[in-house]
């Protein structure tokens, strides 16, 4: 039973999608997605001299015409895609409830995971979180393996502390393929944190996407006026805080330079990124914004 | 302006409370977030100090200003208006002698009352009014400033306690009879609540004082001459103390004792085997602020034993007591009582009669007649038997009851208060009563002739009976405001007053009533001298401690229409209601669902 923003008529939309990558990667078998091979696909790569035993179907008769020599065309191999889709299962990620925060988080990386699945190439999903070390699902390939993926998704209650990089570094250990990694999270952690994991991810050579993903009340917490004593998620470390318009105003600032920070970095490392509100609509994040940075063809 | 019940303006120091809520409502709502990364950065402010800058709302300086009123008009205040017909009560009794520094209470009292008459008007009249010997007008009529004045420096306390005085009525009754515009009372007694005509302005504050409370000089026994004086000492403070007490003679003192008086409480002593002296002085060595209850005085006996006066249609009967030691006797017939000197006697028997009036000395009423005002006598009965008895009492001591059998008895239905002592299945035998220290004792049964050992279970009674007196006719002297009483002087008696003032008494008269001052009066009769120990009455009035309040709510407005106060508190009311429409307005949430503390436990 797929949850609720999964109907149909979400679903054959998102078939209609396919994953952008600006890297060339190895595949294991014939698919959409270039390679840096040359193969037999009918898309035009290059020349290269005729050497004997090479296929004469494949020589260019009209340059042999014109100079005399002979040349052979080379063309493009497609192969299958690698997808790695990494989603946040730290406690922050079940504020203020898993509902709200890691339930859209998890529809997100489904969302991305169909339209892979859809496409016939391969997804792996990952969830990061300190309690359970390297937890990842087995290659999927396929649209009915959809159920597997939100099997495995909801498989975990968000806890725990997060370190970005440790974390992703242990998954990455067992990566043997490089392609196309998806890192969702609400990257509510120190902007150096998050680069280091996402150069770690670029060591790797993987293409990359980052969505971050962040609750209303993360954008304007709703905090009466008065004293706080606020406790983090994640550390269970306390605070006293006095909040009123004017620290209402502070936060919101030191969150859209956070924001900005993550975000150049990500242009500046050629990484798509993307924000999204969690009230928001799924179905107009994934079809519209989605698109609009480039993660979709 | 002025305060009508100023007690309320104490409320005021209770504003600060109304922070509370708002502390309250500022203590730390702990609220779980998913990361404090953003809160840490430097530059944001953080609440951690517990102290630390309080935010209130406008809300609040309105709730204050709301507060304000509200207490300033349960202060009742008024604007006054310069009043020209004023009465001036001073309070000149006993406690009034209190030292308060160099002054004494009632020096402060005049100096307040000048204070007074020095803001009347040139036009403005005064009455003057003092407490004790009775609340009284010092002049018949209204009096100018200057005289006043001069009146006033010339009162002096007595030593006198209060008058029991119904204050509201009697204030009420002058405001209304002389229509003043307001009457000031100048006690040392706190007030409880004001009225717009009636100020009470107390001098004086509480204080811990030591008093001799009694002080009697009586025989040991009815047959030894020997003398003996109790004091009883109170202790008004609030830590036990130990006191010297010194028994003396004019300057002569003739002991000392130690004496430990626990905190709020009584202690006596005993000096036993007195020389014989004209009279004593009892004195406690304390210096508290009232000198005057620190003494006490008290003369011997007139008499060696008890001095019987019999009054009998029988005379032979009550004779049989002559055979006693320590009894002289003297026996009257009825119609002769009226005209007899009554003084010195520390026993009046009437046998089948009754006096026209009760006697001022204790009396023994054997079989009164039906008329007396003290019991009823029911019908004779023969040969009753005693069915119950008062016991431990110093009458029903050593008496066999089993064997004490009246011949002739008739039960008695008591008209006053008194003590059953002995009671036959018919009716009360025996009953007593005391009042102002004089005992009196009401028999339904005879006791008389004294028969000795031919009789003993009366016999006993007999003796238990004069005993009983005796010991209840010491020398106690009298309290200061009761009249002396003493036999019908001649020409040239003088009395001689503790302040050495002679006064020369009508001939025939025989009660002396202006006793305004404590300590030995002299009835100087030319050929002898008799001596009265007048002492403080109502020893309450040496309580400092804990002075009475008077009660002045409800003294009644002069009805004159024209009161020299203009109230204000009822626009003060007026103005807090439209503060709390205000209020509504600003917030009418709160009023709606009460006031509720923000509770989050995570931020939604």
């Amino acid at each position: 039973m797929l949850p609720e923003p999964f109907t149909p008529q979400f679903l054959s939309q998102l078939e209609t999608l396919r994953l952008r990558t600006r890297k060339e990667f190895l595949g294991s078998q014939s698919g959409n997605y270039s390679s840096p091979r040359r193969g037999t696909s009918l898309e035009f790569a290059d020349y290269r001299r005729y050497t004997p035993g090479d296929d004469l179907r494949y020589l260019d008769w009209g340059i042999y015409a014109r100079s005399d020599r002979l040349y052979v065309k080379l063309f493009r191999e497609e192969v299958d895609l690698f997808a790695y889709v990494f989603v946040d299962a730290s406690a922050s990620m079940a504020f203020p409830s898993s509902r709200e925060k890691f339930f859209p988080a998890s529809h997100i990386a489904a969302a991305l995971s169909y339209v892979v699945l859809a496409n016939h190439d391969h997804v792996k999903l990952h969830l990061l979180g300190s309690s359970f070390a390297a937890a990842a699902s087995p290659f999927y390939r396929g649209r009915r393996r959809m159920t597997d993926c939100i099997q495995f998704m909801t498989s975990r209650e968000p806890d725990g502390p997060l370190e970005l990089a440790r974390s992703l570094a242990e998954h990455l250990r067992r990566l043997r393929r490089p392609g196309k990694a998806i890192l969702i999270s609400d990257f509510l952690m120190p902007a150096a944190s998050v680069q280091q994991g996402l150069n770690l991810l670029r060591a790797f050579n993987l293409d990359i996407a980052v969505i971050q993903v962040l609750t209303r009340q993360e954008v304007d917490p709703p905090f009466a006026r008065g004293g706080l004593n606020l406790v983090d998620s994640e550390t269970h470390a306390e605070m006293r805080f006095q909040w009123d318009a004017g620290a209402r105003r502070d936060y919101q600032d030191r969150l859209a330079h956070h924001n900005s920070q993550i975000r150049s970095f990500c242009h500046q490392s050629g990484i798509h990124y993307s924000l999204y509100i969690t009230d928001r609509e799924l179905d107009n994040f994934v079809f519209a914004t989605l698109p609009a940075i480039g993660l979709f063809k | 302006m002025e305060f009508l019940n100023p007690t309320a303006l104490y409320g005021l120091l209770a504003l600060p409370l109304l922070l509370i809520p708002y502390l309250i409502r500022r203590k730390p709502r702990r609220v779980v977030f998913s990361s404090l990364l953003l809160f840490a950065q430097p530059g944001m402010r953080a609440g951690g100090r517990p102290l630390g800058r309080l935010r209130v709302p406008l809300i609040f300086f309105l709730q204050l200003l709301l507060l304000s009123l509200l207490i300033l008009a349960l202060g009742e205040p008024v604007f006054s208006v310069r009043a020209s017909n004023i009465a001036i009560v001073l309070d000149n009794s006993a406690s009034m002698q209190t030292a308060e520094g160099q002054q004494t209470r009632f020096a402060l009292a005049q100096e307040r009352a000048r204070g007074l008459l020095a803001e009347l008007g040139p036009g403005g009249k005064v009455d003057l009014y003092r407490t004790v010997p009775r609340f009284e007008r010092l002049r018949a009529t209204p009096l100018g400033s200057a005289e006043a004045a001069g009146i006033i420096s010339n009162q002096e306390p007595y030593d006198l306690a209060d008058t029991p005085t119904d204050y509201p009525g009697v204030f009420g009754q002058m405001a209304k009879e002389h229509k003043y515009d307001r009457i000031y009372f100048i006690t040392d007694h706190p007030a409880v609540g004001q009225t717009d005509i009636l100020r009470v302005l107390t001098v004086g504050q509480p204080k811990a004082n030591f008093a001799i409370r009694s002080f009697q000089v009586t025989r040991s026994s009815l047959v030894t001459s020997g003398l003996e004086a109790t004091a009883d000492v109170a202790n008004f403070s609030t830590k036990d103390e130990r006191i010297k007490i010194a028994l003396k003679s004019g300057a002569t003192i003739i002991s000392t004792k130690q004496l430990s008086v626990a905190a709020g409480s009584n202690a006596s002593v005993t000096f036993e085997g007195l020389p014989a002296r004209a009279y004593y002085e009892a004195e406690i060595d304390v210096r508290d602020a009232l000198p005057l209850d620190n003494r006490g005085f008290g003369v011997p006996p007139p008499s060696q034993g008890l001095r019987i006066l019999g009054v009998s249609p029988r005379p032979q009967a009550l004779m049989s007591l002559r055979s006693l030691a320590g009894i002289s006797l003297d026996v009257i017939a009825p119609n002769e009582y009226a005209n007899t000197d009554r003084s010195g006697y520390g026993l009046e028997i009437f046998h089948f009669s009754n006096p026209a009036v009760l006697p001022q000395n204790p009396a023994l009423f054997v079989l009164p007649p039906d008329n007396n005002a003290l019991a009823d006598p029911g019908n004779p009965v023969s040969s009753t038997i005693v069915s119950s008895w008062r016991e431990p009492h110093p009458l029903t001591r050593y008496v066999n009851f089993a064997l004490f059998r009246p011949a002739y008895a008739r039960p008695l239905t008591p008209r006053t208060s008194g003590e059953a002592v002995i009671e036959s299945p018919a009716g009360i035998l025996a009953f007593a009563t005391e009042s102002g220290g004089v005992r009196q004792l009401v028999l339904g049964f005879d006791v008389f002739p004294y028969l000795g050992r031919q009789n003993l279970p009366v016999s006993v009674l007999t003796l238990n009976i004069l005993d009983w007196f005796f010991h209840g006719s010491g020398g106690t002297g009298s309290a200061t405001g009761e009249p002396l009483t003493f036999g019908i002087t001649q020409q040239g008696t003088v009395l001689i007053t503790p302040r050495d003032e002679k006064i020369a008494l009508k001939p025939g008269s025989n009660r002396f009533s202006a006793t305004l001052f404590q300590g030995i009066y002299q009835l100087d009769r030319g050929t002898h001298r008799e001596l009265f120990a007048v002492n403080l009455g109502n020893r309450s009035e040496s309580n400092l401690s804990e002075p009475t309040p008077i009660e002045v709510r409800g003294a009644q407005s002069s009805g004159s229409g024209m009161s020299a106060l203009f109230t204000l508190w009822p626009y003060l009311l007026l103005i807090s209601l439209l503060l709390l429409f205000v209020e509504w307005f600003v917030s009418p949430g709160r009023f709606q669902t009460g006031w509720q503390p923000g509770h989050h436990k995570t931020a939604r």
